[in-house]
């Protein structure tokens, strides 16, 4: 090693071991193997959707009058729905947003989350009290009931449903990542790095942050299903991406009108929506295990 | 436990909680005066006169400095005066409590079978650890928590009612049951009531309604609690006195259900409270997808008509019963187990 020391940052518990040991638990659990085929399936859908779709023109909304409400078989695998558009062409299409949206708000959750709970572990003091009251405020709420209001008060889109959800969401990170730092503050390898006289964002971002990351990681991956759900109930409410956007939360709150005769009209976009989110849970037990085998819940 | 420490546990708990929720009403108090960009129109709606809008100005005090304008709004929300709904032009107040029997009283059956199916599914996996059932309630406790509710729900209503034509679609009561023979309210819990009258149609009736919505608000918790049951039974199993009970020759069936399941109860109480708390958003959903008139199905016709009063009273209501059951749960906690420190 040539570069100078305090200047590199300290892994502790050996990350490849620990890489290895997830690789090694997932191919052993069968259901981890599952979640990770179903997110497979997902990723694969959202990416080559538009060349998979059967009917595209129509997945994206373009009416075939003359075939309509045909239940499933045929030609139509999952049916049409009263405008003639087919249903497994509509799912197709909808993965794509389903899958990008929820990334991009833990993303931002994440953006928010984590550098607020880094700063508010570090300094301690009046800055982790202000920004952890500020947190309580947001957690006091009932899960999606804060993103629901704020969507309903800028009006339902699928934008500002992914930016309610992020703004009720950058809690949870902020709350875990300055439980870690807290944590590691006090741990020789980040005592040393201090009197060394580095920067506190150099010691953050070399030496604690690199330490305080795969509860994160596990954490933003298993929320990536959560916010699925999330996002599929607001669309589900009217809260989310407006008719005629192939959206599976909207598919199923448009086909609940026909539901008792046309029962394909929800149950299949509900099903794609299930099935993802099952994906990542599935995962992220399978991680829970490994990384932490204590923990049931959040 | 030295004697006082519960009750000052208690007292900083609250203390804790009343902060919290004076928290909340800040958030909401944003969301109402400062994010809109014309309050007085979003509590009038939209075809409000000049008028109309000049009188609720001078109400809600909007020429006012923004601390003057919060100590009003908290005054307002302390003496009961928490607006009034833009579609029905009742209080908020009374439209909220009118409605609150019948969110409760669903929420509370379905925490009711929560409980019972998720311990049972979680003592038994844990009695088949490592095997196919075990594998089996795994796979149905993380789909629990996986399921939308709402597409859930319409599977039910579909499948069970449509298809096995067993309990009822949609509303709390036959209909028909108003004319013919109404149910005298009580409290308005409707089991509650028809057992006080003995009215044993609308019993029987309440509680056919009841089964699909209550099932479907439940797969959540059952996954929850299943696995938490589980979790701590495997725990216990390998303790010393479990050991010791099997030594003295008793039956599994009794090592399991009686001796294991006891200590194993107070960390599922922990998260049967928490996930109760979580299912009050799950009735949202439930309500819509049944009808169910309740304050989630009033809840969700007024994010959608922008309801002004009526969102911001359904958010710190709903607030305020979250901060409430995770205080009792923090409080049974304490109680049950005394390794949680009191600090």
């Amino acid at each position: 090693m040539s570069r100078p020391p305090g200047m590199t940052g300290v892994v502790e518990a050996a990350a490849p071991t620990r890489a290895r040991q997830v690789v090694a638990a997932l191919t052993r659990d069968r259901l981890g193997l599952l979640g990770l085929v179903l997110i497979a399936l997902l990723v694969l859908t959202a990416l080559f959707g538009p060349w998979l779709a059967p009917f595209p023109e129509q997945g994206a909304g373009l009416a075939d009058v003359a075939r309509h409400d045909l239940p499933p078989g045929g030609a139509h695998w999952l049916g049409t729905d009263p405008l003639g558009r087919d249903v497994l062409s509509r799912i197709i299409l909808g993965a794509r947003p389903a899958l990008v949206v929820p990334i991009l708000v833990v993303a931002l959750a994440v953006l928010i989350g984590v550098p607020l709970g880094l700063a508010a572990g570090y300094r301690g003091g009046r800055f982790d009290e202000i920004v952890m009251r500020i947190a309580d405020m947001f957690l006091a709420f009932p899960p999606l009931l804060l993103a629901m209001v704020i969507v309903a008060l800028l009006g339902p889109s699928l934008l500002h449903a992914a930016l309610a959800l992020a703004v009720s969401w950058w809690p949870w990170y902020a709350r875990l990542v300055r439980g870690l730092t807290a944590a590691l503050r006090d741990r020789p390898f980040v005592e040393g790095a201090r009197a060394l006289g580095l920067r506190p964002f150099t010691v953050l971002s070399r030496h604690v942050l690199p330490n305080a990351a795969p509860p994160v990681i596990v954490q933003a991956s298993v929320d990536i299903g959560t916010v699925i759900l999330a996002v599929g109930s607001l669309a589900f409410l009217g809260l989310g991406p407006q008719p005629p956007t192939p959206d599976w939360g909207l598919m199923v709150a448009e086909g609940r009108t026909y539901v008792m005769t046309e029962w394909w009209l929800s149950a299949f976009p509900g099903l794609a929506i299930f099935l993802a989110v099952l994906g990542f849970n599935l995962l992220g037990d399978a991680l829970r295990d490994v990384l932490d085998p204590r923990s049931v819940t959040r | 436990m030295t004697p006082g420490a519960m009750p000052r546990f208690l007292l900083r708990r609250a203390g804790t909680a009343l902060l919290v929720m004076l928290g909340t009403t800040f958030v909401t108090f944003l969301l109402a005066r400062v994010v809109p960009a014309n309050p007085a129109v979003s509590y009038l709606g939209p075809k409000a006169r000049p008028d109309e809008i000049a009188r609720i100005e001078a109400q809600l005090g909007l020429d006012q400095p923004l601390p003057y304008q919060y100590g009003r709004y908290l005054w307002d929300l302390l003496r009961g005066d928490w607006g009034t709904s833009i579609g029905t032009k009742l209080p908020v107040t009374d439209e909220m409590f009118g409605r609150l029997p019948a969110t409760l009283e669903l929420l509370l059956i379905a925490m009711l079978l929560a409980c019972l199916i998720g311990v049972a599914l979680g003592v038994v996996a844990a009695a088949r650890q490592n095997r196919f059932l075990d594998h089996l309630i795994r796979l149905l406790a993380i789909g629990g928590v996986s399921v939308p509710a709402f597409w859930l729900g319409l599977l039910l209503q579909v499948f069970v009612f449509g298809g096995l034509g067993l309990f009822e679609l949609t509303g709390r009561l036959d209909p028909d049951l108003e004319f013919t023979d109404p149910l005298r309210e009580i409290t308005g819990f409707h089991l509650v009531d028809a057992l006080l009258t003995g009215h044993l149609t609308a019993l029987s009736d309440a509680a056919a309604h009841l089964v699909l919505p209550a099932l479907t608000l439940a797969a959540y918790p059952i996954g929850v609690i299943a696995r938490m049951t589980r979790a701590s039974m495997l725990e216990i199993l390998a303790a010393d006195h479990i050991r010791a009970a099997r030594a003295y020759g008793l039956r599994e069936r009794i090592v399991h259900w009686r001796i294991a399941l006891r200590g194993a109860l107070p960390p599922t109480t922990t998260v049967a409270g928490l996930t109760l708390a979580y299912s009050l958003t799950g009735t949202f959903f439930v309500e819509v997808v049944f009808n169910w008139p309740g304050l989630g199905l009033f809840a969700s016709t007024a994010l959608l008509n922008m309801d002004y009063p009526v969102i911001m009273g359904i958010t710190l209501f709903g607030a305020a019963g979250y901060v409430l059951v995770n205080l009792i749960v923090d409080l049974v906690q304490a109680r049950l187990d005394p390794r949680v420190r009191l600090s």
